[in-house]
């Protein structure tokens, strides 16, 4: 599928001129970066008296982040999870037993999480790629993963609750409890998000991504060892799942089966992240707006959304298959060159 | 001309917009045998594959007794009666002989004769009839696309490279058995390394090299050829 | 516990039906419907609209039926033809995915516009012993009804001329084409009787349970975990993966609980991913 990698490509000639390379382009990629996290900072001044409408914004910042996780494991890799929901779970519900059941500080309890979520998405990618399984069976193989998930949160009611979830307290008289500060905290991890995928697509990692998902065979014999990259990009995209996952539920202050189910969880980002165009750096921020927006303006219609939802995916995988910023950026290229001679 | 079973004009075809086969033309006369050699990567492969219509020339006319055939998709140039037996073979591996042969005459029921003949040309598939294609010998699996591709009652046979993989004698063997289909009035187009062999059969034959076809003539003239024996025949 | 193990039979010959619909259309094209048993819920609640409406219910059924054919068909010939010209990768990742919009669309208007309809057939009959065990009537029906179409699938595959040309597309395309084969033609045709099989299961399930507007996920699930087992491609692989899977179903909802079922059915899928890619028969169609 096109719309996979970005359109400045730059080869690494030497450790420390690729270094400094990637410092300053990192400058200039930080401008959008800030100007995104200004204006999303801006958003609460409007909102903070509406708990309804902070509830809006601070979802869609959860789903921004875990849109910008899902692009390093799909987008940098193309590794089909559709378990990214159970992996927001995983450091979600580990979380909360820990907090809970254990009196383990929140933030401790949130690096566990993150960490125990990095983990199971790691070991998923290492199964996958020494087995060679290709993306169907990738997919299935996390598809299943995310269902046995859930059945294990339904099932095993002395742990989590079952059909009613876990209370966590702990996070109500930190900076989580509030919505306001919540945002702000949301808001921090999905910049930080931002710029951990910037960095990582200007590295020799990235160059490696890009290499593996043009040709995985010309890149091994170009020396890039596809399974270990692989796993890597699913390691730190899971992790940044778990820690999204958990930092959420110290907030809510509530989870049950359905905060971190397939339907709820891996459609929507999904749609998020191809709508604004996969492997792109602010397609994840572009997407989660447009949806949370979209969202809210069908709140009446419940049921109409899903329809919404399948009817989107249809048609942005038939049509728009490259998705927003890749589609703005080529025809902003061909605007700028179009005097010059083929 | 009127005779020509097979024109091909200025066809060119490639892979992923490059072309591998240039301004290619060839005619192949009803009841001919026809030879085009050259060695690997000059193209044969290409040029058949775009007969056949199991690749979109880029250029070029292909006729098929009148009709124009360019670009026709491959299982309509094989319900017209072109049968190609592919250099890979593609046959169904954990279907029996049988089964692979009957497909052979689709859309068309087959009929019993052409089984029966098919079996008389090669007893040995008759054998092996309830077996698996894909547990066959080389040699075997040979006859049997051969075979299959027989079972339509095809006016055209197109060969690659037939003898890949195959004995001296088994190469013999199917190359007596060709014989016997030219005898008996079918039209032959056949591509092969082992030129000595392929010569010996055909009326006449083309040298394709680097994707154009650089010689053509009567096969005897063919083999007297200096350049062709010093290329493909090893002679000094 | 005979009883355990003869429903599961009766469930596993369904769920061998189901699965084959999904293991062919991935046979031939690399597809894999996530959308499957969703479109047979779509037929079940015609169906009981139908029904709902006066009419009796072998009139509901071929409705039903048709509906699930004639939808099978719009998909194919809108959504597919792109997916088709793809190869490869890019093929397998662009159908996976527009079929999950379709299922999702397909729940998301069922669930919008009739909530609460469900499709439940009573078939009126004396339950029948069977090796000692009192089985409903219900079940027999659904049993006799899943067995014969399967057989009948079977034999068409094997014997007939299309069914012929099916397996040959499977197994070699290129080949085929040669051989005179349309293999668009036949995607198009595997892919709308795809459809009614999973049809038919809809209604033989609702022979012994209900099934409501929110079953398609389960079904496309249960579909998806049967092929894979079976082998993706494999028509005997997913009747005998089917039947193995039904009676590990009812004897382990039994014994353990539905929760953990879930989670041992779901891990036979993935087991067999990753140990044995090609499932129980996956060289053989």
């Amino acid at each position: 599928m096109s719309g996979i990698g970005d359109a400045a490509d730059r080869n690494t000639d030497g450790v420390v001129a690729g270094a400094e390379r990637t410092f300053r382009s990192l400058g200039r990629d930080l401008v959008p970066i800030g100007a995104v996290a200004v204006l999303l900072a801006l958003l609460p001044i409007q909102f903070h008296d509406s708990r309804s409408m902070m509830t809006v914004i601070i979802t869609g910042l959860l789903f921004m982040a875990y849109a910008v996780a899902f692009n390093v494991i799909f987008g940098s890799t193309v590794q089909l999870f559709l378990c990214v929901g159970a992996l927001a779970g995983i450091g979600g519900f580990s979380a909360a037993i820990l907090s809970e059941r254990g009196g383990i500080p929140m933030l401790v309890c949130i690096v566990i999480g993150g960490v125990l979520a990095g983990l199971v998405g790691g070991l998923l990618s290492w199964i996958a790629v020494s087995r060679s399984l290709d993306v169907i069976f990738t997919g299935v193989v996390t598809l299943a993963f995310s269902l046995s998930f859930q059945s294990i949160i339904l099932g095993r009611r002395d742990l989590t609750g079952g059909e009613t979830g876990i209370v966590v307290e702990a996070g109500s008289d930190t900076v989580l409890g509030g919505k306001v500060g919540a945002y702000y905290v949301l808001l921090g991890v999905v910049v930080a998000y931002l710029v951990l995928f910037r960095l990582i697509q200007r590295s020799h990692v990235g160059w490696a991504f890009r290499a593996l998902r043009n040709d995985e065979v010309a890149a091994e014999l170009a020396g890039v060892d596809v399974t270990r990259y692989r796993v890597y990009a699913a390691l730190v995209g899971s992790t940044m799942l778990g820690v999204a996952g958990s930092v959420f539920a110290f907030h809510r202050g509530f989870i049950g089966p359905s905060t971190y189910a397939f339907a709820d969880v891996d459609v929507h980002v999904l749609v998020m992240l191809v709508f604004g165009g996969i492997g792109s750096l602010l397609a994840p921020v572009l997407g989660a707006v447009v949806f949370t927006i979209l969202d809210e303006i069908l709140i009446s219609f419940a049921q109409l959304r899903v329809v919404l939802y399948g009817a989107v995916i249809i048609i942005l995988f038939l049509g728009f298959r490259r998705g927003v910023i890749p589609t703005l950026e080529s025809a902003y290229s061909r605007w700028r060159h179009r005097g010059e001679g083929a | 001309m009127a005779a020509d079973l097979l024109r091909i004009t200025g066809v060119s075809a490639g892979y992923i917009g490059e072309d591998v086969l240039h301004d290619a033309a060839l005619t192949v006369a009803k009841g001919e045998v026809v030879a085009v050699i050259g060695s690997n990567g000059a193209g044969k492969t290409t040029l058949f594959r775009a007969i056949c219509g199991l690749l979109r020339p880029s250029a070029g006319k292909v006729d098929f007794d009148g009709t124009d055939i360019t670009g026709l998709r491959a299982h309509r140039v094989s319900r017209l009666g072109i049968a190609y037996v592919p250099a890979e073979r593609h046959l169904f591996p954990t279907m029996t002989v049988r089964d692979n042969l009957v497909l052979g005459a689709f859309p068309k029921h087959h009929e019993p004769e052409q089984l029966d003949f098919v079996y008389r040309l090669f007893p040995r598939l008759k054998e092996r009839t309830g077996q698996h294609a894909g547990d066959m010998s080389g040699g075997e699996q040979q006859m049997l696309a051969v075979a299959r591709a027989l079972m339509c009652g095809p006016r055209l046979l197109i060969l690659d490279e037939p003898t890949t993989g195959l004995a001296p004698k088994l190469a013999a063997e199917a190359y007596a058995a060709l014989g016997e289909l030219r005898d008996r009035g079918l039209t032959i187009l056949v591509a092969e390394q082992q030129v000595p062999l392929v010569l010996a059969l055909a009326d006449r034959g083309y040298v394709l090299e680097q994707g154009r076809i650089r010689l053509s003539g009567a096969s005897g003239d063919l083999a007297d050829d200096p350049e062709v024996r010093h290329a493909y025949l090893g002679v000094a | 516990m005979t009883a355990v193990l003869l429903d599961g039979v009766v469930l596993g010959l369904q769920f061998g039906l189901l699965g084959v619909g999904l293991t062919l259309v991935y046979g031939l094209g690399g597809v894999l419907n996530l959308a499957h048993g969703q479109v047979a819920v779509l037929g079940a609640i015609v169906i009981a609209r139908s029904m709902d409406a006066g009419m009796s219910t072998g009139v509901s059924i071929v409705f039903g039926l048709v509906a699930v054919g004639l939808l099978g068909l719009i998909v194919d010939l809108t959504l597919m033809r792109p997916v088709y010209r793809l190869r490869g990768e890019s093929r397998v990742l662009l159908g996976l995915l527009l079929m999950l919009g379709v299922g999702t669309l397909i729940d998301g208007v069922l669930e919008w516009r009739y909530p609460i309809e469900a499709l439940t057939l009573r078939v009126t009959g004396d339950p029948v012993s069977i090796l000692g065990v009192r089985m409903s009537y219900g079940s027999i029906v659904a049993s006799a009804i899943a067995l014969v179409v399967g057989v009948a699938l079977f034999a068409f595959l094997r014997f007939s001329t299309f069914g012929r040309a099916t397996r040959s597309v499977i197994q070699d395309e290129e080949g085929a084409r040669l051989c005179g084969v349309n293999p668009a033609v036949v995607r198009s045709t595997i892919f709308v009787m795809s459809g009614v099989l999973a049809g038919v299961v809809v209604i033989t399930r609702s022979m012994t349970a209900p099934i409501t507007v929110t079953s398609g996920f389960g079904l496309t699930i249960m579909a998806l975990i049967v092929a894979v087992v079976g082998g993706l491609g494999s028509v005997s692989g997913a009747f005998v993966a089917g039947i193995l899977l039904g009676v590990v179903n009812t004897v382990s909802a039994y014994t353990i609980g539905s929760y953990a079922t879930t989670i041992i059915l779901l891990t036979a899928a993935a087991v067999t991913i990753v140990l044995r890619p090609s499932g129980l028969f996956g060289d053989r169609t």
